[in-house]
């Protein structure tokens, strides 16, 4: 068969097709000799069959095009301690490496980590850290040598799985990268995700990329009409298989880049798959709670395994398909025998939590779990004696080896003050965090959630700035200029506690004051001030934690950077952030850049009256912040001018503070002389239109003199 | 006028309901949108029994849209002739005061009239129950409060409840949200029927792509699959079929005319599991319809069914039709038959809107006699049987371009009362 190759080249304008070799990755110490301060831009080549795809190509380039300027950019950092060496969240993957007895488990927190499991004691070795969202799938190739891995931050990475550091990232998905396939043989990894686009990636080019050799040939299979969730390809990678919403499986030919086959059956989504020695056999898992197995030779199902009450999320067997291990939903971890045609199905063991990933030992003696939990368990398999398995009563109910995870943040509430967070976890333990500096403030232990919100929040108005996330399970917070517009809290720097109470008070931006501290070392370095030594913080209040992470991305989309605020001032991330921040952030940084405009208020003044209703009214346009003393002097200066007019040498009551010749009102609620504009308008007023205040003078006995 | 009544009487004959009236009522210069609904209304009955309830129960009571409507239909209800029309002067009078909108002599929509009548109707009675709480509680000081948040009998008539479920396709879990409806709208397709519409309403919408569904579970975007199902079906089941589309090349509003069948009994099947009454059976009986080529011209007339027999009415005219004669109102089609019948109901309609003072469309009547019947979409039936009357008859009334279902008000009646 003649196949027509069209290969595409994309440049370095492209965004959305980008592979960027770094290495600014992994806080472990032994990342020195790490490609470190290379970034490379490479071109991807993207090799493919089908004639639409110029077409398909260059439209998707335009889109990218588009997407970037539509969308907006944001800045986001996640609150966390330097080290976090605990998974968060649940595990989406385990791998297991022979050579060094190594497990590496990819959690929903982003992280990679690496465990090393000798002698049935497991020990902490490393974390790969450069996702920024959820690790749905990571393979081990090369003999264990290096690690794949598949996002829902749409990229796919290569890592240096013994020294733990990220050498590659590829950008080619354009949305969530579900599920990762491995070929032994070729060295050939395949991606797919929610973009309905599989890859085909070369290992062995892709660990050999170099700064000026930096081309990946990249094949594309197109055609998936839905979202994939599933990949499994055979260890010569010559068949290709894939599951998705569409609820079939999609056999494909890697050699001819066609499909080969659609194979109808399940009712649902399929989340699993499983491909035998020779691409011959292939296992299904699906939401729809079934297990099939199917004879790809002949295109059909051969036996349908229902041991689950609802979905089957993961799927393990030797390649030989003697039996399968699945897990699902239903937290049931199920043993099926394959070798006859009863299917004799037991469970293993009850999980807390659904089954998310399932790896076998070599020898099959045991199985890895990982759920939507934290903790990952191995479990012991029956062994086959004679002609059935059995199951060796002694660890009957118990889990060989526990890799204890911490719990994940589950809940939020960002309290009135809008600095200061709520958080809540899975084992109900509550925490108290600060947004602005960066930090955890305090645990608070089990505590009632919803009360200890009631209790600290306190009757004033800011401005929503930023957002929360949790999709990691730690705390993210998101800086942009969306309906929380980041610049628009201005506070008192003495009432937030940012300056002792002797100091002259100033107005501060919050959202100003954070992107200089996220971006401190960028600007210490760029702007020259290398030579002086610590300076003090660059916004001249706080400086944030070193190893806080901040990822500039696309709004709700794909991330562009990632970097630590400690390593922004390198060479490399230099070079990478003069392009990537945006232009509304670098303008807070830089000292020449406007601040932001402070927000303005329309109300009107109009003088208490029996009735309710007056004609005198006064159409005030001033700061979100003023206090009501404020308005009150307003008031006065204003009473005093009229009576200056009728009467001459009228009486001073300059020396009698305001607020006590003035009285406020808001919808007959008096008002304090510290509340502040905005605090009245939308505690006290609340309804649309324009915020009426109204007024009361006092007479003070000096004054009827 | 009178000949036209009497001879209503006459082809009703022996069989005309006791206690019945057929009245139309008068134009006040595009008012055919509140005339349609409020015929479609009047023939509705437990609505019109609840209306003519409140007329007996408040003797004096302050002048609210409820009052007009009750007084109306009191006047009709009351009417020594059986047939014949009267004009509902106070009722419009009163609409225009109520609602900015409606104080005008332009075309409205009837569905945008029929929603702000149902919901207005609804906040006078919650007011009304509020002020005789507020009475009562010095009196007595009961606890009447929660009597306010009762539904009112408009709710327990119109409302049904809606359930959204939304499936996260990570973890699987399901969540639903309820809200309430007064009217279902549905899009609507060329050559289809309710049923399909229905079925489309509720298909499974996939959320994904930059559309993520936010799972709480997850705490992340996830893909989801979303549907729509009706969980409590209303006493009367009000359907808005979606003619008006917005064309965004022609940044305005266009008329769909596609043809949709709509049978003369309904069984809900996009139902919820937990829904209470799943097999409620719906009567076909009323039908208010839309007539012209957009949302700015055009006039509406309503088909009604009473007591086994249907009408057409089009302000002050009412007219026993057949039938068999609803399926010209299912929209335009490209192969509209011609029969003899067909051709004839056309007729007989178009000799009778031509008896109407038609002052206000006359300038759109020449308009449109000037320009060919391009209008009429290559449909050579109404061609047809518009050159053939055009024949005989000198003017031509714009708004009988086609006819087309708009609205349509399907109402349980006769199965409802079992499920009672």
């Amino acid at each position: 068969m003649v196949v027509n190759c069209i290969s595409v080249n994309f440049i370095q304008n492209s965004i959305s097709i980008r592979v960027n070799l770094l290495s600014n990755s992994c806080d472990t110490d032994s990342y020195d000799h790490a490609i470190k301060d290379t970034l490379t831009h490479l071109s991807i080549k993207l090799l493919n069959v089908f004639p639409v795809a110029q077409n398909l190509s260059l439209n998707a380039k335009k889109m990218g095009e588009e997407r970037a300027g539509k969308r907006k950019t944001q800045v986001s950092f996640t609150i966390r301690a330097e080290k976090e060496c605990r998974h968060h969240s649940g595990v989406a993957s385990i791998v297991y490496d022979p050579a060094l007895d190594r497990v590496h488990s990819a959690g929903r927190d982003g992280v990679i980590r690496t465990w090393s499991v000798a002698k049935g004691q497991f020990r902490f070795v490393h974390a790969m850290e450069h996702h920024t969202d959820w690790v749905n799938d990571i393979v081990l190739t090369c003999g264990g040598k290096n690690i794949m891995s598949g996002s829902n931050d749409c990229t796919v990475k290569l890592w240096n799985a013994q020294k733990g550091f990220c050498m590659s990232t590829l950008r080619t998905h354009k949305d969530y990268v579900r599920a990762l396939a491995y070929s032994r043989e070729k060295e050939t990894v395949a991606s797919a995700g929610f973009d309905r686009a599989i890859y085909l990636w070369d290992v062995n080019t892709l660990t050999a990329l170099t700064a000026t050799k930096n081309t990946v040939t990249t094949a594309a299979l197109t055609g998936s009409k839905n979202s994939i969730y599933s990949l499994a390809m055979s260890p010569d990678g010559n068949t290709l298989v894939s599951g998705s919403t569409e609820k079939v499986l999609r056999v494909w030919d890697t050699r001819r880049y066609t499909k080969t086959m659609k194979l109808k059956g399940h009712m649902d989504n399929v989340k699993a798959l499983v491909l035998n020695w020779d691409g011959s056999q292939c296992l299904s898992g699906s939401s729809d709670g079934t297990i099939k197995l199917w004879v790809l030779g002949q295109q059909q199902c051969i036996s349908t395994i229902r041991c689950h009450s609802q979905g089957v999320w993961a799927l393990a067997a030797p390649e030989n398909f003697q039996f399968v291990v699945s897990g699902g939903k239903d937290c049931r971890l199920q043993f099926t025998d394959l070798r006859n045609a009863n299917y004799n199905s037991t469970l293993i063991a009850m999980e807390t939590h659904p089954i998310l990933s399932l790896c076998l030992s070599p020898d099959n003696a045991m199985v890895w779990v990982g759920t939507t939990d934290s903790t990952i368990r191995a479990w012991p398999l029956p062994q086959l004696h004679g002609d059935g398995y059995i199951s060796d009563e002694v660890y009957a109910g118990q889990p060989l080896m526990e890799i204890e995870g911490v719990p994940a943040i589950k809940q939020y509430a960002v309290l009135s003050n809008k600095r200061n967070i709520l958080t809540k976890d899975t084992k109900g333990n509550v925490q108290l965090y600060d947004a602005l500096l960066a930090i955890k403030v305090e645990d608070l232990g089990q505590i009632d959630f919803e009360e200890e919100v009631k209790r600290r929040s306190v009757p004033i108005y800011v401005p929503s700035w930023f957002s929360v996330g949790l999709h990691t399970a730690m705390v993210s917070i998101h800086l942009a200029q969306d309906e929380n517009d980041c610049l628009g809290a201005w506070v008192s720097a003495k009432e937030v506690g940012l300056i002792s109470e002797d100091e002259p008070d100033q107005k501060v931006n919050y959202g100003r004051l954070l992107l200089q501290a996220l971006f401190e070392e960028w600007k210490r370095l760029s702007t020259g001030e290398q030579q002086i030594e610590n300076t003090g913080p660059c916004n001249g209040f706080f400086s944030i934690p070193l190893h806080t992470p901040v990822v500039i991305g696309e709004q709700g989309g794909k991330t562009m950077y990632r970097f630590l605020v400690r390593d922004a001032g390198g060479e490399a991330e230099r070079s990478c952030l003069a392009e990537a921040i945006p232009q509304w952030v670098a303008e807070q940084i830089m000292d020449d850049g406007q601040p932001p405009k402070f927000v303005k208020i329309l109300f009107f003044l109009t003088p208490h009256t029996m009735n309710g209703k007056s004609l005198k009214r006064e159409r005030l346009f001033a700061n979100d912040f003023i206090s009501m003393r404020k308005v009150m002097e307003h008031v006065l200066e204003k009473v005093e001018e009229e009576n200056q007019q009728s009467t001459t040498g009228s009486v001073s009551g300059a020396d009698i503070p305001a607020e006590e010749r003035v009285r406020l009102f808001c919808l007959e609620t008096p008002l304090s002389p510290e509340m502040d504009l905005r605090t009245v308008r939308h505690l006290l007023w609340k309804g649309p239109g324009d915020l009426v205040i109204t007024y009361s003078l006092l007479k003070s006995e000096r004054l009827s003199l | 006028m009178g000949t036209n009544a009497s001879q209503l009487e006459k082809e009703i004959g022996l069989e005309f309901p006791p206690n019945e009236r057929f009245f139309g009522l008068a134009n006040f210069g595009n008012t055919c949108y509140s005339n349609s609904v409020l015929q479609a209304l009047y023939f509705c009955k437990p609505f019109r029994e609840k209306v003519l309830e409140y007329k007996a129960k408040n003797k004096r009571p302050k002048e609210t849209l409820l009052s007009c409507l009750a007084d109306l239909f009191y006047t009709i209800a009351t009417q020594k002739k059986k047939v014949g029309s009267i004009a509902p002067k106070k009722f419009i009078a009163r609409l225009r005061k109520e609602k900015e909108e409606f104080d005008n002599y332009l075309q409205q929509d009837a569905h945008e009239f029929l929603n702000f009548l149902i919901n207005r109707i609804n906040e006078i009675i919650i007011a009304e129950r509020q002020a005789q709480v507020s009475k009562q509680k010095s009196a007595t000081d009961t606890n009447c409060d929660n009597k306010s948040q009762e539904p009112t009998w408009v709710h327990e008539i119109f409302q049904g409840i809606l359930t959204s479920e939304t499936r996260c396709l990570n973890c699987e879990m399901v969540s639903s949200k309820d809200e309430d409806f007064l009217d279902l709208q549905v899009d609507i397709d060329q050559n289809t029927s309710i049923t399909h519409c229905l079925r489309c309403f509720s298909n499974m919408e996939m959320l994904c792509g930059d559309n993520k569904f936010k799972c709480d579970n997850c705490c992340s975007y996830q893909e989801a699959q979303k549907r729509m199902r009706v969980k409590k079906l209303p006493v009367i089941l009000a359907l808005h079929l979606k003619r008006f589309k917005y064309v965004e090349q022609f940044n305005r509003h266009i008329k769909v005319s596609h043809r949709v069948v709509f049978p003369l009994e309904l069984r809900l099947f996009n139902t919820s599991d937990d829904a209470v009454n799943p097999d409620r059976l719906y009567d076909l009986v009323a039908v208010v319809i839309h007539c012209g080529s957009g949302p700015n011209r055009g006039h509406y007339i309503s088909i009604v069914k009473s007591h086994g027999f249907w009408l057409l009415f089009d302000d002050d005219m009412v007219d026993k039709i057949d039938a068999s004669t609803i399926e010209d109102f299912y929209g335009l089609t490209s192969n509209f038959r011609v029969n003899q019948r067909g051709r004839k109901t056309l007729e007989a309609v178009v000799k009778k809107v031509l008896h109407r003072d038609y002052n206000e469309h006359v300038a759109a009547a020449v308009d449109f006699r000037n320009s060919t019947p391009c209008g009429f979409n290559g449909s050579t039936a109404i061609k047809e049987a518009i050159l053939h009357v055009r024949n005989r008859v000198d003017s031509w009334p714009h708004n009988m371009q086609n006819h087309e279902a708009i609205l349509t008000l399907v109402i349980s009646t006769s199965l409802f009362e079992h499920f009672q």
